[in-house]
């Protein structure tokens, strides 16, 4: 006798608990969350903190460190790493107060950019002339590459028998007013400067850069004697970067200068670099 | 079938980011006025900007990565299979590794964050999620 058909209900099994589709999903989102969270507190125990300016000797001892780089230095250098971002202008040639050509520099302190081309601006201006005067600082403390070590050229003197250089630093560290571009130099930024970015260096109205020429990186966490020295050592790449870039505002110097002084102009590395300035 | 969908948008979404990422390097100086923490600039134009010390922007490698996903949703939007979809899940996961290594690169080396960066880095983790295996659709979608 067979027994009639059971009627299967339709579900016999116990109901097990399943993990809801979110789940994962929301686990992974909420790791990423975690990860951010511990980046966001190494870079708050890793950014380097402010340093105080240096007193008078120290700063001189860096100064004279960087503006006596024996000349072999720069041509075993040669560009390095920096970013040859001159650019050939056309304009009435700009002459500075004392007559001669005129290098003019315009930035501000809190700027990081313009922390980092100060170093290979005075290293290049050295070798045609004298700074006296100058002041360490460090870039913003709340800007990209915070606490960036460099000069000011607020206060400082530069003299040379081939060129007249002319500062004007905008604003201090903190972003506070500290000195205004005249009318003419205004008009000059107005008119190379298109994208209105700083540092901005014109050379005689016949080259200028905009921006940095080399990657400010390379001075992060560093000292002004740390970095002094290390432009002492031709393969450190912070010796590439500055002295490149100091070989590159050379050669533009040199262009408005008719190659004198020739010790400095007829080096091998700055010839070549004037040949691509055009 | 309609998320693979959406990854294959995102993945679009990703080339045009990435594009517009590699345009902006080329013209990006290293310059002021840059304040503030959201910095495409600072980013896009740090030594990180391209890949290993080449001249090749960072995100150009984001156009490729973007383009094989767009591929592969594009295959499973059509026709799920198993073998996709784990080669999506492998794929996604390491664009989610790149990603966190740049996070990590713009906020502990950098301390800047770039708005198109990110925008980019929430596609790739939408494409990851959206890869990742659901348990209301069996092992596999």
């Amino acid at each position: 006798m067979s027994r009639p058909p059971v009627k299967r209900a339709h579900s016999m099994r116990k109901p097990v608990s399943r993990t809801p589709p979110w789940v994962v999903p929301a686990a992974v989102v909420a790791g990423i969350a975690l990860v951010i969270a511990t980046f966001l507190i190494i870079r708050w125990y890793t950014t380097p903190l402010a340093q105080p300016p240096l007193a008078e000797d120290p700063t001189q001892r860096v100064v004279a460190t960087i503006t006596s780089l024996p000349a072999s230095e720069f041509d075993a250098v040669g560009t390095g790493s920096a970013r040859n971002t001159i650019k050939a202008v056309t304009g009435t040639p700009l002459t500075g107060p004392g007559g001669r050509p005129e290098v003019f520099y315009y930035g501000a302190e809190f700027c990081p950019y313009c922390a980092a081309e100060r170093w290979p601006l005075i290293i290049a201006l050295s070798r045609f002339g004298t700074f006296s005067g100058l002041k360490t600082t460090t870039s913003s403390s709340s800007d990209v590459y915070p606490n960036t070590p460099t000069f000011t050229f607020h206060g400082a003197t530069y003299t040379s028998q081939y060129i007249d250089f002319v500062a004007v630093e905008t604003s201090d560290r903190e972003g506070k007013p500290l000195e205004s571009p005249t009318a003419a130099q205004q008009a000059i930024v107005s008119k190379y400067d298109t994208s209105g970015s700083i540092p901005f260096l014109d050379f005689g109205n016949r080259y200028v850069i905009s921006g940095a020429t080399y990657q400010v990186d390379v001075l992060s966490g560093m000292s002004w004697q740390a970095l002094a020295n290390a432009l002492q050592v031709p393969d450190s790449s912070q010796a590439k970067a500055i002295l490149g870039s100091a070989n590159l505002i050379t050669a533009a110097i040199c262009k408005l200068t008719a190659d004198q002084p020739a010790s400095v102009c007829s080096s091998p590395s700055i010839q070549a670099i004037e040949k691509t300035l055009g | 079938m309609r998320w693979q969908l959406v990854s294959l948008i995102a993945a679009l979404a990703g080339i045009g980011v990435s594009v517009y990422l590699t345009v902006e390097h080329a013209a990006t100086a290293l310059a002021c006025p840059a304040t503030g923490v959201v910095n495409c600039e600072a980013v896009v134009s740090s030594s990180y900007g391209v890949i290993g010390g080449s001249n090749v922007p960072t995100s150009a490698a984001g156009i490729a990565w973007f383009a094989v996903s767009a591929g592969l949703g594009a295959a499973l939007w059509r026709r799920p299979h198993l073998l996709v979809a784990r080669l999506q899940l492998a794929w996604a996961a390491i664009g989610l590794a790149t990603v966190l290594y740049l996070v990590y690169v713009e906020i502990v080396k950098l301390g800047a964050i770039c708005l198109w960066c990110t925008a980019a880095h929430v596609l790739v983790l939408l494409i990851f999620l959206i890869a990742l295996p659901r348990p209301d659709q069996g092992e596999w979608q």
